[in-house]
């Protein structure tokens, strides 16, 4: 248990390091928060043509995207990463529990995500001139939270793939460009057709944006226990499925020589 | 030259387009900005909002996919430490590096295809071109002039080895200050004359002028000066750049 947390802890932290010796924090920093800074105003604006939702509605589901790039490509690069420097086969060769070292790569950059979240949240609630109560901000951060954690999983999910696809980052971005439309980000989820609602609720996000929406409007975190506890649920769902698929392909990689195929 | 640049285009196009999952992510994003466009502009009434919206989409994804092509190719030959050979060459470096930006740019056109397609079969939006001439032109010029604005981030990453991640932090930006789904009019005024450097904002005013009718030549004869600008800014950025990363010795770092 003790090297498990070591594998978690110290191999994430000298990750995390790592980074910071192949890019420089004055371009880690810009990127990192003006991505999401612009993507809101994208859509804040978008709406605004539009003349649907607030910029309220815009601001909450575009910083919750940011939180699910992170954890969806936290993991995901976690082996893709590692495939491309050759070193998974090394790697996997270590007795090391295979969860722990992943998600000890994937932690610092959910922690990322969830700060640049709540920063390019200030930030761009000051430029479109929006107001959330702060008695709002313990439900928000239990929201983004349990939508950390799912997205996280569903990023396990990916990252089990990596073991056995190259393309996984493409794959992974085409994700969450779907997430754009049908985790209800950005388009009302009435608006939606039916059978695309369906698969809304099963996705993570979806709730968590839900709840957060709900908590900014007022509600209270009792009121929205059940969204929130539905994104636990599905975190919890995509988090089995994830360790199942590691195990496999894994297995399978091995089996077929593949994990050095780059 | 003109071979090699020529070659350059082909050869990269062809290589964007072997990968099946590359080239469903070229199809999927312009559909998806595409769909939210249609959701919320509901605009059933004004069936040119909505090809404007799939049009706007279609640039969208040209830009984007000319900062990933040119980031991505230089990060990949770092990786493969081929850049030093590619820069050692006798070819000009922006005859290799124009080719990779241009060719991605050509990629994107694909979303364009892809969108009017989309919106034809999912949401009735009306595909009618109004100058067809002037659209077949309007796409290709716009494919160059924003190519070519590729050339000049070229420059940039040839000298960070984080160039991927500049690249990318360039789309949402460049999205909205040239107009491409959301008019400049609700934009702040500061934004217009930055938009008018901008490639993207007048290859999507070709081809929207040449679809829905209007005044088409003059935005396609922008895209062509701006090409020839952007070249002459992004040809010299590119040999001054190319003489720093080579000072340093940073061109195989990755």
């Amino acid at each position: 248990m003790t090297n498990t947390f070591r594998v978690v802890f110290v191999g994430g932290l000298t990750s995390y390091r790592a980074l910071f010796g192949w890019i420089s924090p004055w371009i880690f920093i810009p990127h990192t928060l003006g991505y999401p800074i612009f993507e809101i105003l994208f859509f804040a604006y978008l709406g605004r043509f539009a003349g649907v939702q607030s910029d309220q509605f815009f601001l909450i589901g575009n910083a919750f995207l940011a939180i699910a790039v992170t954890g969806m490509f936290g993991m995901g690069h976690a082996t893709a990463g590692e495939r491309r420097s050759q070193t998974l086969a090394a790697l996997l060769a270590s007795p090391a529990n295979r969860f722990a070292v992943f998600l000890g790569r994937a932690v610092p950059s959910i922690l990322t995500g969830c700060i640049v979240a709540a920063m390019s949240f200030s930030i761009c609630a000051a430029i479109l001139g929006v107001h959330v109560d702060l008695s709002s901000v313990p439900g928000l951060l239990l929201a983004t939270g349990a939508s950390a954690f799912a997205c996280t999983a569903l990023g396990l999910c990916l990252g089990a793939l990596g073991l056995r696809g190259r393309n996984v980052s493409v794959f992974a971005d085409v994700i969450t460009a779907c997430m754009l439309v049908v985790a209800g980000a950005n388009v009302p989820l009435h608006l939606l057709p039916a059978w695309l609602q369906q698969i809304s609720a099963c996705i993570p996000l979806t709730h968590g944006i839900e709840a957060a929406r709900a908590i900014a409007n007022g509600a209270s975190i009792s009121g929205t226990l059940d969204p929130l506890l539905k994104e636990l649920l599905i975190g919890g769902i995509y988090l089995v499925i994830g360790l199942a698929m590691l195990r496999f392909f894994e297995y399978e990689g091995r089996r077929t020589a593949s994990l050095e195929t780059f | 030259m003109i071979a090699a640049i020529l070659t350059g285009v082909r050869l990269h196009m062809k290589q964007a387009s072997r990968n099946p999952f590359d080239l469903s992510g070229v199809v999927v994003w312009p559909i998806l900005y595409a769909s939210i466009a249609y959701y919320l502009l509901d605009a059933k009434h004004d069936p040119k909002l909505l090809l404007s919206a799939s049009l706007g989409a279609a640039v969208m994804l040209m830009w984007s996919l000319v900062v990933i092509a040119s980031s991505g190719t230089l990060e990949q030959q770092r990786w493969q430490g081929t850049l030093e050979l590619v820069v050692a060459a006798p070819t000009p470096l922006t005859a290799v590096i124009g080719p990779i930006c241009v060719g991605g740019a050509l990629v994107g056109t694909y979303g364009i295809g892809a969108t009017l397609l989309w919106g034809a079969l999912l949401f009735d939006v009306p595909v009618s071109i109004q100058h067809p001439l002037a659209f077949a032109v309007a796409i290709p010029a716009a494919a160059l002039a924003v190519g070519m604005l590729g050339l000049i981030m070229a420059a940039t990453f040839v000298l960070y080895r984080a160039a991927f991640h500049l690249g990318i932090a360039t789309q949402y930006p460049v999205w909205i200050v040239t107009g491409l789904l959301v008019p400049l009019s609700l934009l702040p005024a500061f934004v217009r004359p930055i938009s008018w450097l901008l490639a993207p904002t007048w290859g999507f005013r070709g081809m929207q002028e040449a679809a829905i009718g209007g005044t088409p030549w003059p935005d396609i004869g922008m895209c062509f000066v701006l090409s020839v600008v952007y070249l002459a800014i992004g040809g010299t950025c590119l040999v001054a750049f190319e003489y720093v990363a080579r000072a340093r010795g940073s061109l195989r770092l990755t």
